[in-house]
């Protein structure tokens, strides 16, 4: 029966190799969460910065969930796409985050990672973009898999913006 | 200061190694002791400021020349002792003085006792400085400096420098010489403690004594210098010439030296005198030991030791033999003799395994795929977002060939060919199947089951399971036997009809003496043995009888059974009847009695079955059996067909055999593949070879990106070299995800064209009738039809993996974890999920599970069934998830909160808008949910409790259904933005703009004709209850009707038939104003006000007088948006009308006896309602403002009230009289602020249109609004189903209800007025009400005749469609008219002259009626064609009708785009229901019921009387209304009414209205107002009156009257 709503922004990205970002993010939380209103996934506009590396989005976010339990804190997922030259589009990174457990203002900064991929898609990427995805990005961000198997590289981070709501927590023992 | 000294330590220090190094230690640890102290007093034993700043100045001065010293003079000299004079008390220098003369005497004498022997060392030492600077400074120039420097200065100064330099001189001679008590003494010794004391006080008065040691070590160097100072003195007064040289060359003090190194093996020498090297060899295990103890070993013990790290040998005897040597080194040794460790933490494997291959052992969710940088598109059908893009899906879709069942080419034989070759393909599928076979086995093997059972029981204990399943298999052998029975008559029949067809087939090749067609029929003859034959053919039907008299046995028993229950309670009843009577004769109850006597009555005596007879059921079952079975012994016959039979050569047949065989070869046929009605390939064109098959064998890889909605093909044919005609569409199924290619089996598809073909040579034609007879009896017709055998299948791709896109599909974002994981899907099937539902049905129906037709189906449940039981296999995050949660999951669901929030979210209709959830749950009552609950309930419930009449109740349902399901589509298609939505960008201005808004300069500041100036228009998002208001201008209004006094009777013929000609002709002369030339002058006043009525909010103008009133008032009315929704969608949908009403404000005495008059006037203010203007809010909202001359709705009759002029009654096209057909009100009504209404949706429609056709129409719509944007071109709409539809399918000619043509079977213009009428009494229902959003819907006309709503298009088009009908030349008009804004009419032509019909309101105009409601002219439509009003001008008036000139209009088809001929969405014809006369009646009633009891509702404080005898007055004058479509009525009726209520005032008016629902009468009846009338003895009268037309289209009339009586 407690509540938490999530309002806030995704600022922007920083650190990327890349301009013309956007942002594909989505909440999810576990079976004891229920969406009561506002959207859960959503993707942002293409921000071309002409003066420094930082992508502004100034994405807003704002989700009221309802829960009748702890387990499957909402996490947000983020997906930071290019869009090249020619209008296509492809990942340059998948980031993952808590949402922050304290009410208040949060300034969160997600770090985010891409799959490295062998030479031959290397060579492939940079010569004629795309690269290699993951085929189920949202299982990975689960937790359930072991990632080491994964071979990753570091891309930019992504800002973030949150202020949490929470009510009722304390009525159950939950301290926040 | 301390410095100085030190330096000159070191300088010693230097000197002394050389000597004895064992002093030397001694010395530089006294020297380091003493300099650490010097450190730390450094800081508290500043001196006072003065002194410092002097000495530092002295300092600068003499470090110049003393800087080229030897010495590393960094810092501050010594002190010289003069400087302490200032300060220190005199007593304390006395004392000074004594001790410096003690030390100065000591000092000689030592002086003395050296004097001989160092000397020469020392000048050699300043010579070889000498050099040294030389080398180093060469420039004379300084040394000049230097040496003016010094001179300039005080000859004191000099000998300061002397002294310096001699005190060095001393000290290296005196290195020899003391003792190092000596030189220790002589640097610490303290010489008098005394002053001590007095100089701390001096210096800091606070000090602690602590520091006194530091203070001593600051006394004490003064002292030393003081005593160098004396030496100094006294040796510069012995050594003159010493002073002399260095004054001269002050490089003496150089020296150069070589870099001090040592060699490698001194310094091995010195270190090994202080380095320690444990040696390598192992340690004795005795000295590691404490004490004399035996080493024990706890692993031999048993004791559990770890592993020890490894460490070498050597290096672990080098650490023993270090660790030895330190003190208490044993204790680092274990009991074993080793050094204590800690076992080995060091992992043995490495928890981070190294990763050999990428490819192998990646979890699946791990796995990366390298995709392509893709393009994204917007449209939401896409199968995916990019995100989840897989890959390209495929389609392959094998198309193999196409067999014609029927072509007009055929000849006769063919048909009966291709009608052989169906059957016989029946029967082959049929044979494959044998379910005869299968029946008869089953039905054997049940029989045999129940002998065994029957045989089990009779031998021994009958088993309760086999005496249970007898009965079971009884009754599955009768369904078995039925079924048997019913297939082997199917099979007989079928190989009849094969041997019929064939011998036609004969027949007809003999008679036309040529074969066309190979096939051959050979029937093969089975011969079986006859008496076995006969044997089982008897045995059967022994079998039958059996079991049919077993059937019958149990049947009659089961009716016996039933019988005997019945027979014995009709026993007992009849032993109470008569109890009951002999009761009665006791005391007489009538009541009882007859009640009795009722239930006496019912009870009859039940009647005893029959038994059946065997004879009859034998022969019953023999007759069948002769029917459906081959008889014993007969041979079995197995047909045959071949096609090896020859066909006769061209040359042989007759000519228009020839003729038709070479059509056939011109003939050719090709295929096109539609994806989502999009063209994505084709055949190759193949000819149709002689039997009409066609070969393709090609397939099509489809690489997809949208989902596939439709995959169509469309057959063609071509014939010669151009033409092509499409034959079929045939639609193909989107194959399961489960088909993939290489298991796709080939389908074969039917298809048929309703194409017409007549052909002139033998080919039978297609769609017309043929015969086989000679004599041409016995025709039949055939369709052009034909099967396309194909497969459609996913592709696999490269490894095996199928390239079909997933199930599930997201919009936008990721989608959801949980969402892929399908339990069911991972079985490999799709589409099912109710798999309860499935077993269910799978135990009901006792299926066979050893079939094995069945097996996989039983497979697929028995996973499903068991799956349920068991705790399901796949891993469970959250298994710990329920005891971890707050509340229960009903506790989770039922919070009201919750509920209301995600209702809101979800928009669902009822709680789109609302606003401030409360935040505690107690605040929220349970009455919000209850509305929408009570909806979801009624869903389908029909509620005719608000409808009357049931077919509207389920109209209105539908319609409702309709209508979500729109808003749906439409809410979710608001969600889709384009850049313009959300980025406002304006434009720069360039020089076009800049040169318009110069010559703007030019205009005249206050223009004679001044425009109305756009306001600007505000975004409906942040409005809020009262910011938006309806302002009605009310200006004028013309020929209000005028009060009638009361005697006048005028005298009227009733005019009943016209003609258009009359009409519209100029008649003038025929009627003129001869009956009353006095009008104008016994005419009584009329006092009309105007009241608006709008949301229940009522505004007044004041009165004015007069029939031609001018008000120019400004009325400002509050809006409140539903639900204070001030969103687009919700503006559009608000129903709400705005009512203007034009009332006569009567006054009235209201003195009752005439006693009273003279002291002051008391009247009473009555209000007559004279009529009425209706603008939908919608209407005004889309038009932003509405300006102009409205015709008033006044009914037909007005009690008490005439028209001003009589001679207007007839129309005419003269505008004067024009004005006075009716009222008319001019207007102004807008909304402050103007709002932006909604842009129409931009959804998509999927369409069934040629997309040829629709590009045509988007070009043909771009090229029109181009030239004239203000103008609507309409081309295409958007059907019921929300599919665009080309415009012109809808027109249509349609058959009006032949009732009304019956009606007026002579008058041709009567009967098209009445038929107006008749479309003008199905109510309207504006569709941008009825769906959110700008969007019209068009329903076809029966649609709308069986939904009997519709806004204007419908009504238009039903019109149009019945004039066409009835044989005039109509077109529909696309235009904007008032109040209405962009609407439909519908134009015919009548004797050269055009008229314009209102088709929802039935009333037509002439072209040049000034008063039209129309205003402007877009496109006219007809059922071909559609045409752009290309003239300059675009109201009808000065419109020119004349489509044919093609200036005038621009036609869609034209010779460049011939009409394709499409054909029509409206049905063949319209069926009516007749109308039903008694249910009319009885609405009617109920109608009448329903206003009375309003309006006594309405007067909660008044008695409502009613007036029995006028209600049935009024009654009667309704049907005659409804006779005369209330038209010249007025007069009759009124003197009519004058004389049965004589002494009565009446004043009251018939309501006209199509009837659609009660709300609207009640509100129209509300809105006249006829229940204010608040006169004491007012009594009033309600009569309604319900015409039924056809199709339950109700044409209903209210009579309202009040009537106060005249005294």
């Amino acid at each position: 029966m407690a509540e938490l709503h999530l309002i806030g922004q995704i600022v922007g990205a920083s650190g990327f190799p890349q301009r013309r970002l956007f942002c594909k993010w989505g909440l999810h939380a576990g079976g004891a969460w229920k969406l009561l209103s506002g959207l859960g996934a959503g993707q942002t506009q293409v921000d071309d910065p002409q003066a420094d590396d930082v992508a502004y989005w100034c994405h807003p976010l704002d989700v009221h969930f309802a829960t009748k339990g702890l387990q499957g804190w909402p996490k947000l997922h983020l997906q930071v796409w290019h869009q090249d030259g020619l209008g296509r589009s492809e990942v340059l990174g998948y980031g993952f985050c808590h949402v922050p457990a304290t009410p208040g203002c949060h300034a969160l900064t997600c770090v985010t990672w891409r799959p490295r991929g062998t030479w031959r898609e290397r060579l492939k990427q940079r010569l004629v973009g795309g690269g290699p995805q993951l085929r189920a990005p949202e299982t990975v961000a689960a937790g359930g898999a072991d990632r080491f198997r994964l071979r990753t590289e570091a891309a930019g981070a992504v800002h973030l913006q949150l202020g949490v709501l929470l009510r009722h927590f304390g009525r159950y023992g939950v301290e926040c | 200061m301390n410095r100085s000294e030190e330096s000159q330590m070191i300088i010693m220090e230097e000197e002394f190694l050389d000597e004895d190094p064992a002093q030397v230690e001694r010395l530089t640890r006294t020297l380091t002791t003493r300099r650490h102290r010097r450190k730390q007093t450094l800081p508290e034993a500043v001196g006072p400021p003065e002194p410092r700043a002097e000495e530092r100045s002295r300092t600068s001065m003499a470090a110049a020349p003393s800087g080229a010293a030897p010495q590393p003079l960094r810092d501050l000299p010594p002190v010289p002792s003069t400087s302490r004079t200032g300060f220190a008390e005199f007593s304390v220098r006395e004392r000074m003085k004594e001790k410096l003369k003690a030390a100065k005497s000591k000092a000689e004498i030592n002086l003395l006792q050296e004097d001989h022997s160092p000397r020469p060392r020392r000048l050699k030492n300043i010579r070889e400085r000498k050099t040294e600077v030389r080398l180093d400074k060469a420039s004379d120039n300084d040394k000049f400096r230097e040496m003016q420097e010094d001179e300039s200065h005080l000859p004191s100064k000099i000998k300061f420098r002397d002294s310096v330099k001699k005190l060095k001189q001393k000290s290296t001679f005196q290195n020899d010489f003391p003792s190092a008590e000596e030189a220790y003494n002589f640097f610490t010794f303290n010489f008098d403690p005394e002053p001590d004391s007095i100089k701390a006080g001096a210096r800091k008065r606070n000090e602690l004594n602590e520091e006194e040691e530091a203070e001593e070590e600051c006394v004490e160097t003064h002292e030393d210098e003081q005593e160098e100072d004396e030496t100094d003195e006294d040796v510069r007064l012995v050594k003159d010439d010493d002073l002399f040289i260095i004054g001269q060359t002050a490089e003496d003090f150089l020296v150069m030296k070589p870099a001090d190194c040592e060699s490698y093996s001194e310094q091995l020498k010195k270190e090994k005198e202080f380095l320690f090297t444990p040696s390598m060899l192992a340690v004795p295990i005795s000295e590691k030991m404490p004490g004399n103890m035996q080493p024990r070993y706890l692993e031999d013990e048993g004791l559990y030791t770890g592993e020890r790290p490894f460490v070498s040998q050597s290096n672990q005897n080098i650490l023993e033999n270090r660790i030895l040597r330190q003190e208490k080194g044993k204790e680092w040794f274990g009991d074993d003799g080793k050094i204590l460790a800690l076992p080995n933490p060091i992992k043995q494997s490495s928890t981070r395994p190294p990763i050999l291959s990428l490819e192998e052992g990646i979890a699946p969710e791990l796995e990366t795929v390298y995709r392509k940088a893709i393009k994204m598109t917007a449209a939401n059908q896409y199968l995916v977002g990019p995100g989840d893009f897989q890959g390209p899906f495929q389609l392959d879709i094998d198309i193999s060939g196409l067999i014609f069942t029927h072509h007009p080419c055929f000849s006769r034989e063919h048909v009966l060919a291709a009608k052989l070759a169906q059957l016989y393909d029946q029967y082959l599928a049929r044979k494959q199947k044998n379910l005869t076979k299968l029946l008869t086995d089953k039905l054997h093997a049940l029989r045999n089951a129940v002998q065994c059972s029957i045989d089990a029981g009779g031998a021994g204990v009958p088993s309760p399971v086999a005496q249970q399943s007898i009965p079971e298999y009884k009754i599955e052998i009768r369904q078995t036997r039925r079924l048997r029975d019913a297939e082997q008559e199917k099979d007989r029949m079928l190989l009849k009809t094969i041997i019929k067809v064939w011998k036609q087939i004969k027949s007809l090749r003999d008679f036309q003496k040529f074969t066309n067609t190979p096939m051959k029929l050979y029937l093969r003859k089975e011969e079986v043995d006859q008496r076995l034959d006969e044997k089982t053919y008897e045995a059967e039907i022994q079998a039958e009888i059996n079991e049919l008299l077993e059937e019958c046995m149990e049947e009659y028993e089961k009716k016996m059974e039933e019988y005997k229950t019945e027979l014995q309670e009709w026993k007992s009843w009849k032993k109470t009847q008569k109890s009951k009577k002999k009761k009665k004769k006791k005391d007489i109850h009538e009541e009882e009695s007859v009640e009795d006597c009722d239930l006496g009555e019912e009870r009859v005596k039940p009647i005893p079955p029959k038994m059946a007879n065997s004879l009859e059921i034998e022969q019953q079952v023999r007759e069948k059996a002769d029917n459906c079975r081959r008889k014993p012994g007969e041979p079995a016959l197995i047909p045959e067909l071949v096609l090896s039979g020859s066909i006769t050569p061209t040359e042989l047949c007759p000519r228009a055999e020839v003729l038709r065989r070479e059509d056939v070869k011109k003939r050719s046929a090709f295929i096109k593949v539609l994806f989502n009605s999009k063209e994505v390939s084709r055949t190759v064109t193949r000819p149709i070879s002689s039997d009409f098959r066609v070969h393709f064998g090609q397939i099509f890889n489809l690489q997809i990106f949208n989902w596939p909605e439709s995959l169509k093909l469309q057959i063609y044919e071509t014939m010669g070299v151009s033409s092509t005609t499409l034959l079929a569409e045939v639609f193909i199924p989107v194959p399961e995800t489960t088909i993939l290619t290489g298991s796709a089996p080939m389908e074969e598809i039917e298809f048929s064209s309703n194409q017409r073909v007549m052909l002139d040579h033998e080919g039978v034609g297609s769609g017309v009738s043929f015969s086989f007879e000679a004599d041409g009896s016995n025709k039949m017709t055939s369709m052009t039809s034909g099967k396309v055998s194909n497969s459609v299948s996913w592709a696999v791709g490269e490894k095996g993996i199928p390239l079909i896109p997933p199930v599930s599909q997201q919009n936008t974002g990721i989608p959801s974890a949980l969402k892929n994981i399908d339990a069911i899907a991972s079985i490999g099937t799709s589409g099912l999920t109710d798999m309860k539902k499935l077993a269910k049905w799978a135990a009901e129906a006792k299926l066979d599970p050893n079939d094995p037709n069945n097996a996989a189906l039983m497979q697929l449940i028995m996973v499903a069934t068991s799956g349920e039981a068991h705790v399901p296999d796949f891993f469970r995050l959250e298994q710990l998830q329920q005891e971890f949660n707050f509340v229960s999951d009903e506790e989770f669901n039922r919070s009201k909160r919750f509920q209301l929030l995600q209702l809101r979210n979800g928009e669902v209709s009822e709680f789109r808008n609302y606003k401030q959830v409360p935040l505690h749950e107690r605040e929220i009552s349970e009455k919000i949910f209850q509305d929408y609950e009570k909806r979801l309930q009624e869903r389908d419930v029909i509620d005719s409790k608000n409808y009357l009449d049931a077919h509207r109740a389920v109209v209105a349902n539908y319609l409702q259904k309709v209508r979500e399901s729109v808003i749906n589509r439409f809410l979710i298609a608001k969600h889709h933005f384009l850049l313009s939505d959300l980025v406002n960008e304006e434009e720069i201005p360039s020089l076009g703009i800049l040169g318009l808004s110069l010559f703007k300069l030019t205009e005249p500041k206050r223009p004679l004709k001044p425009r109305r100036k756009e306001r600007k228009k505000v975004t409906a998002q942040n409005l809020s209850d009262g910011d938006i208001k309806l302002l009605v201008n009310i200006i004028r209004a013309y020929d209000i009707p005028v009060r009638k006094p009361v005697m006048s009777k005028l005298q009227q013929p009733s005019k009943s038939s016209r003609s258009f000609n009359e009409m519209f002709a100029a008649s003038l002369s025929a009627q003129s104003p001869t009956d009353s030339p006095d009008w104008a002058f016994n005419q009584v006043l009329v006092r009309p006000f105007v009241e608006v009525s709008f949301q229940r909010t009522v505004c007044r103008t004041t009165t004015a007088e007069g029939p031609n009133p001018n008000w120019n008032e400004e009325l400002e009315l509050p809006f409140r948006a539903p639900n204070s929704d001030y969103s687009t969608h919700s503006l559009q949908s608000v129903k709400d009308e705005v009512f203007i009403n034009v009332f006569d404000e009567v006054l009235h005495d209201a003195v009752e006896d005439d006693h009273e008059r003279g002291s002051g006037i008391h009247t009473r203010i009555e209000r007559h309602w004279l009529g009425c203007v209706k603008i939908p809010f919608t209407t005004i909202y889309f038009q932003a403002r509405i300006d102009g001359t409205f015709k008033v709705d006044i009914p037909p009759v007005l009690l008490g009230y005439s028209k001003e002029k009589n001679l207007g009654i007839e129309r005419g096209y003269d505008s004067v009289r024009n004005l006075s057909e009716g009222s008319y009100i001019t207007l102004f009504i807008t909304i402050e602020p103007q709002l932006v209404p909604g842009e129409s949706i931009r959804e998509k429609f999927d369409t069934q249109e040629d997309e040829k056709l629709l590009q045509a129409a988007e070009k043909y719509e771009a090229e029109c609004t181009s030239k004239f944007p203000s103008r609507q071109c309409l081309t295409t709409v958007i059907d019921l189903n929300g599919k665009t539809v080309f415009i012109t399918r809808y027109i249509k000619p349609l058959n009006p209800p032949q009732e009304l043509l019956d009606a007026v079977p002579n008058s041709s213009q009567t009967a098209a007025e009445l038929v107006a009428r008749y479309v003008a009494l199905i109510p309207f229902l504006p569709d941008s009400v009825s769906f959110a959003g700008i969007c019209d819907l068009w329903s076809t006309s029966d649609q709308f005749l069986y939904l009997l709503a519709g806004d204007e298009e419908e009504h238009a088009v039903l019109l149009c469609n019945y004039f066409l009908g009835m044989g005039k030349k109509a077109w529909l008009i696309i235009g904007n008219a008032i109040p209405e804004g962009p609407t439909a009419y519908v134009l015919t032509l009548e004797q050269s002259q055009y008229v314009i019909w209102n088709p929802s309101s039935g009333c037509f105009y002439g072209q040049y009626d000034t008063f039209c409601p129309l205003q402007n002219v877009y496109c006219l439509i007809s059922c071909d064609n559609v045409w752009f009003n290309m003239q300059e001008y675009d109201s009808p008036v000065r419109t020119n009708f004349d489509i044919s000139k093609p200036k005038l209009w621009k036609s869609f088809f034209s010779r460049s785009l011939p009409y394709p001929g499409l054909c029509s969405v409206q049905p063949e014809e319209l069926v009516y229901q007749h109308s039903d006369k008694a249910a009319a009646v009885e609405l009617q009633g109920r109608i009448e019921k329903i206003l009375k009891d309003k309006i006594m509702e309405w007067r909660p404080r008044h008695l409502t009387r009613w007036n029995r005898y006028c209600t049935s007055t009024l009654r009667n004058f309704l049907p005659l209304l409804e006779q005369n479509q209330g038209k010249d009525v007025e007069d009759d009726h009124q003197a009519e009414l004058q004389k049965q209520l004589g002494d009565y005032r009446v004043s009251g008016f018939p309501i006209h209205m199509p009837f659609s629902e009660v709300g609207a009468l009640i509100e129209a009846v509300h809105s006249t107002g006829v229940h204010t009338i608040d006169v004491s003895n007012v009594e009033f009268a309600l009569a309604v009156y319900i015409h039924a037309y056809p199709q339950n289209v109700l044409s209903l009339w209210i009579y309202v009257a009040s009537l106060v009586r005249n005294r």
